[in-house]
């Protein structure tokens, strides 16, 4: 992860509609990004047992983190994400497209426009946290090979889709712990002026 | 290598000897060289996997057929093997022969030995020549072959998986369908997919699984060959071509790289949707359309002179000269090939349904749009084709949107309806925008005479269809003088021409009032024409229920015209409508006909007035009309109920013609529910109930009581009458003379009662029957203790009782001469007594009637109720009131003593009841008033209560005056 910083940083510094929001966003995407998987296996009739495998590459999760590196890292493995599905919706349509627009093809574009505003949404969380800096995040680790067969080709599509849903579905949940740290926080700072205002 | 031989020892100029041997010489070298066949050499493979497609070249030296045989390398197992004719290259000096593979060639390694062979005779084999698979160790990677292929519709496809080394291969799917595999080698497996079926743009998987969760696959795409189908190519600027196909089958391969690709006359088409076209910049006259896919290729060809194929394009910048009743439109051609084109053309109005207007000429740039409305909005468009060859139209133009100008309007139509008190209305009908030709600003109606100048004119505002018009407020208006009503319609434009309708109250009726019927909300009507009416006609209607200023709708008919047929959506259900048929509606109108009809008929909405009146034991129903707007139907009659509970029972049913009244005849008394209901064509209304109670009869009742008493009072007067003349018969019958008792001997005795005293022990019992009561009502039972002793113990009740009875019964036996014996006179009252009496221990059975008062107690003691008990018949016997009233004399001389002092025996005759003597007595009347007599005990009456003796007072006084009628009668 580029440009890291080593500033602690509080969550209550975060919008707390602006973190909402963004989680709200978080959520759809994680509903749509689901529709999107089962529509494409039942279109390819995989088997149920498709071992999964990680495409994006962003540093482990941990406790240790605070919010602005979490938002960092949830920020950058969604770039990622967002860079593979736009190369896989490209590379589908020239392999195995012919221009027709079912539902899946819709659902697809509905994930995509989707993931576009959840980044949108977390990169104005990160100018919040952490002012000016510069929001380029690494794409280490998403450029990978293209696949070489039709069929490697599916697999890594429906790779992508579930890194779309597993991202989703991270970032839900990231945003509402920190919507629920940014409570704590501020509960427990009530609670030190009370103290200190019946002190005196 | 024996040709050469031959070629080296033959010498052209040899002796026929020497040709004889040298042909023996080849024969038997021929023979030799059958058994020494070249063994083939530097076998050589090369494969085409895309095909599965196995070349095989050898050097074979002069054989023909060979011997071949494949081997899957790894098992040894024989793929192929036969003889083959194999063909020789002759640039590279190699026999080649091709061999297509059931499997990908990539599945395993393959080994391929040929021998030659002549007849019977083989070489030896040759060196194996191996074309490696992708299972060879060196490779250790999951595999699977044929990768991303293209088959046709209908065919078996094999694919092979080559799994990992140490892993271990589970199974293969189709889609999700587990199918069959073998086993071609130690890692690679092969499944046969028969029969395969169109796939869908993607293609369908063919998954390799292992054991360990780890698969592979491949994509395989399943369609058809192209097949393109109504090739033709034509022109539209008169330049280029532009060529058009349709696809007859869908390829299914359409995705990605394998969509069919297109070509006309090898100019590359780029059709990436439809419709499936190519342009070609010049006019060529031949075209082949190529179509081309993973599967195969179809050609189709066309050929055609530039003028047989114009499509003109479309017309440009369309615009218009508009006018009121016409407009001209011009457009603009982009070629100028166009100006000399022989062209026909078709104006299309877009916004009203009428049909294209066609047009031609050469260039034709302009066209005359005539029959327009006036300010009326039109949007036209137009398409063009060739008139000489046409081919086919030419695209539309662009609309083109123009509003006509406005004119003057057309006339109104106007009629009247006139009141009787001379008031009325002028009515117009509204008028389409067609009709109007403008926006209408108002309507200007005038009143006039035509033998006035005297005009009343109003202006009235747009939307208004009506006038109110009062004929008396005009001071012209005479008995005879005509009114008329001019309209006319004004427009930005100016004014309409004017229509008129004379104003006249129409109040002739015809003689009979048609009914009209309707089909359908439509209806049709049908007169006679009358030859000397040259004017239009004029049917109007209205609803029938309306008398003032009613809103009358109405269409005018030509001249001549015998029926008309009306339709309207204001024609409502259950409303009469009166539709009546002028001539001469502009100038005099005539009413010539009248129909009345329903478009349909509903039952009444309101019920009749009902009266129920009781007359006697008849009941008389009665009920009025229902309104006119309420019948909502022709009323067909009535029916008439009677109600029973909740059932009604029908009546009646009586015609809408006859009498609204009906008698219910014979009804008893009580309470009765009368229901009347109208009904039309639609069925009964609701009814009307009314209930009704008949009283019982009482005055006839009264009647018949008085006839009764009148018949009996007439039937006793002529009893009467009969019997006061028969009654010496009567008498005879029931009074007969009573002769007189002759005593043969000297009766003398000492005055006074015998003195019978019944034993003490003698019992009478008296058997008491309830049927006989009227008859024991006489028996009288006297105490013992009261007759025999007059003692002051009190009296013993278990004593038995001496009874003294007086037997007032009638004895039928002819009447005896009584005797002193006491038990004969008592025998004798037993006798005449018909009681059921048992004796029981009567020791003297007849004395016990005989008493004996002691004069001093009975004087005394005895109360006069003690002669209260002595009514009656009392033979031989003295009451003691004889001794109380001793100095009475008895007033017939001829009477016996015994008789005169005694009431036991009285002649009929011989009691007076209104004697002083009696009414002194008192207590002694009744039973003087009581006659007794031997024979019969007609009127010997009981002296029982007041009551008892009230009533024998009456029957007594009816006894005493028939008594004396009989006497009266004696002669």
């Amino acid at each position: 992860m580029a440009d890291r910083r080593t500033r602690s940083m509080k969550s209550s510094n975060l919008s707390r509609t602006a973190v909402n929001r963004a989680s709200m966003i978080a959520l759809q995407l994680q509903g749509e990004s689901s529709k999107l998987l089962e529509l494409y296996i039942q279109k390819e009739s995989f088997p149920d047992n498709v071992t999964d495998a990680r495409l994006v590459v962003v540093p482990p999760p941990s406790s240790q983190l605070d919010a602005r590196d979490k938002l960092w890292r949830l920020h950058s493995a969604l770039l990622q994400t967002q860079s593979l599905l736009e190369r896989a919706i490209a590379k589908e349509e020239e392999e195995l497209g012919g221009g027709v627009k079912g539902e899946y093809e819709n659902q697809r574009k509905m994930v995509k426009g989707r993931l576009s505003i959840l980044l949108l949404s977390t990169g104005n969380l990160l100018k919040a946290v952490d002012g000016a800096a510069s929001l380029t995040p690494s794409l280490e680790g998403s450029e990978l090979d293209g696949p070489t067969t039709l069929f490697q080709l599916k697999l890594w599509l429906l790779q992508v889709f579930r890194e779309v849903h597993h991202w989703s579905k991270a970032a839900a949940n990231t945003l509402q712990e920190l919507l629920g740290k940014a409570a704590e926080e501020r509960s427990s700072t009530t609670r030190v002026r009370s103290t200190r205002s019946a002190r005196r | 290598m024996s040709q050469l031989i031959l070629r080296h020892t033959l010498k052209p100029k040899c002796s026929l000897p020497w040709l004889i041997y040298a042909l023996v010489n080849l024969l038997a070298l021929n023979t030799n060289s059958q058994t020494v066949l070249t063994v083939p050499k530097q076998v050589s493979l090369s494969a085409n996997s895309s095909v599965r497609e196995l070349t095989i070249s050898w050097f074979g030296g002069s054989a023909s057929t060979f011997d071949l045989i494949i081997l899957r390398t790894e098992f040894n197992t024989t793929v192929f093997y036969d003889t083959i004719s194999a063909i020789i290259n002759h640039a590279s000096g190699r026999h080649e022969w091709k061999w297509t593979s059931a499997e990908p060639l990539e599945c395993t390694s393959l080994s391929v030995r040929i021998r030659s062979r002549d007849g019977h005779a083989t070489s030896e084999w040759s060196e194996t020549d191996t074309l490696p698979g992708r299972d060879l160790p060196s490779i250790n990677a999951l595999q699977m072959y044929p990768l991303d292929s293209v088959v046709e519709v209908g065919s078996n496809v094999t694919f092979c998986c080559i799994v990992e080394e140490g892993k271990t291969f589970k199974d293969m799917l189709y889609g999700k369908t587990v199918v069959t595999s073998t086993r071609l080698s130690r890692r690679s497996y092969a499944s046969t997919v028969v029969n395969v079926k169109p796939t869908n743009l993607s293609g369908s998987n063919v998954v390799c699984r292992l054991n360990d969760l780890s698969l592979t696959g491949a994509v395989m795409f399943v369609g058809y060959p192209p097949l393109p189908s109504d090739f033709v190519c034509e022109t539209q600027d008169l330049i280029s071509a532009v060529c058009h196909w349709k696809e007859a089958r869908d390829s299914h391969l359409n995705g990605g790289r394998r969509k069919t690709r297109y070509s006309v006359n090898s100019r590359k088409c780029d059709v990436d949707r439809l419709p499936l076209t190519c342009s070609l910049p010049l006019w060529d006259g031949n075209w082949t359309l190529m179509a081309v896919n993973n599967l195969g290729h179809y050609s189709l060809s066309d050929s055609a002179e530039l003028s047989h194929r114009v499509r003109p394009v479309a017309p440009i910048g369309l615009s218009s000269i508009v006018h009121a009743w016409n407009a001209t439109l011009m457009w603009e051609w982009t070629s100028e090939g166009y100006h000399t084109l022989d062209l026909n053309c078709q104006v299309e109005f877009t916004n009203d349904q009428s049909k294209p207007r066609n047009f031609s000429g050469v260039g034709l740039r302009s066209v005359l749009l005539s029959g327009l409305y006036p300010d009326e909005a039109y949007t036209v468009r137009v398409r063009c084709g060739a008139q000489k060859y046409f081919w086919k139209w030419g695209d539309w133009s662009q609309t083109l949107s123009f509003k006509t100008k406005p004119d003057v309007s057309d006339a109104p139509d106007v009629w009247m309806w006139m009141n009787k008190d001379k008031t009325g209305l002028v009515v117009w009908k509204p008028l389409s925008h067609h009709q109007s030709h403008g926006q209408i600003t108002g309507y200007e109606v005038t009143l006039w005479n035509p033998e006035d100048v005297e005009q009343h004119t109003q202006i009235l505002p747009p939307n208004t269809y009506s006038v109110q018009v009062n004929l008396r407020e005009m001071a012209s208006v005479g008995v005879d003088k005509k009114v008329f009503a001019t309209v006319i319609i004004k427009t930005i434009t100016g004014a309409s021409p004017p229509s008129r309708v004379p104003l006249q109250f129409i109040d002739e009726e015809p003689s009979a009032l048609s009914k009209c019927v309707f089909n359908n909300s439509r209806i049709s009507l049908f007169w006679q024409h009358s030859a000397s009416n040259t004017c239009n006609y004029l049917v109007e209607w209205l609803d029938a229920s309306c008398e003032h200023d009613c809103p009358v709708k109405w269409i005018r008919v030509a001249a001549g015209s015998t029926n008309l047929s009306i339709e309207s959506e204001n024609f409502q259900p259950g409303v009469r409508y009166n539709f009546s048929l002028y001539s001469c509606p502009s100038d005099s109108p005539q009413l010539i006909k009248r129909w009345q009809g329903y478009t349909q008929e509903l039952v009444p909405s309101r019920s009749v007035p009902l009266s129920v009146k009781s007359q006697d034991s008849d009941v008389v129903i009665t009920w009025g009309e229902i309104p006119l707007s309420e019948r909502r139907g022709f009323v067909l009659g009535y029916n008439v109920y009677i109600s029973n509970g909740s059932e009604l029972t029908l009546l009646a049913n009586l015609s809408s013609g006859g009498m609204r009244r009906h008698i219910v005849k014979g009804l008893s008394a009580g309470t009765y529910k009368f229901t009347v209901k109208a009904y039309t064509s639609a069925g009964e209304d609701t009814g009307t109930t009314a209930s009704v109670k008949l009283e019982p009869f009482t005055d006839a009742l009264i009647l018949e009581m008085l006839g009764v008493l009148g018949i009996i009072t007439v039937l006793l007067v002529i009893v009467t009458f009969i019997c006061y003349k028969k009654r010496k018969w009567v008498k005879k019958a029931f009074y007969p003379e009573i002769p007189e008792p002759k005593l043969p001997g000297d009766w003398s005795r000492p005055q006074g009662p015998l003195d019978v005293r019944p034993s003490p022990h003698s019992m009478v019992h008296i058997v008491d029957k309830p049927e006989r009561d009227l008859n024991k009502e006489a028996l009288v039972v006297i105490p013992e203790e009261e007759e025999y002793f007059e003692k002051d113990e009190p009296v013993d009740t278990d004593e038995p009782m001496s009874l003294r009875y007086y037997n007032q019964v009638v004895d039928d036996r002819p009447i005896r001469p009584r005797f002193p014996d006491s038990s004969a006179s008592s025998a004798s009252s037993l006798d005449s007594a018909h009681t059921d009496v048992t004796y029981t221990g009567i020791q003297t059975s007849g004395s016990s009637l005989v008493f004996q008062p002691d004069p001093q107690g009975s004087s005394e003691e005895r109360p006069p109720e003690v002669v209260h008990y002595d009514g009656g018949y009392k033979p031989q016997m003295h009451p003691k009131v004889l001794s109380d009233d001793a100095g009475l004399k008895p007033s017939n001389p001829f009477h016996e003593p015994e008789a005169a002092s005694s009431v036991g025996y009285k002649p009929q005759c011989s009691w007076h009841l209104d004697s002083p003597t009696d009414a002194e007595t008192g207590s002694l009347a009744p039973s003087l008033g009581s006659p007794t007599s031997i024979a019969s005990t007609q009127f010997l009456l009981p002296d029982g209560d007041e009551d008892e003796k009230n009533k024998q007072q009456l029957s007594s006084s009816a006894a005493t005056w028939f008594s004396n009628l009989l006497l009266s009668s004696k002669p």
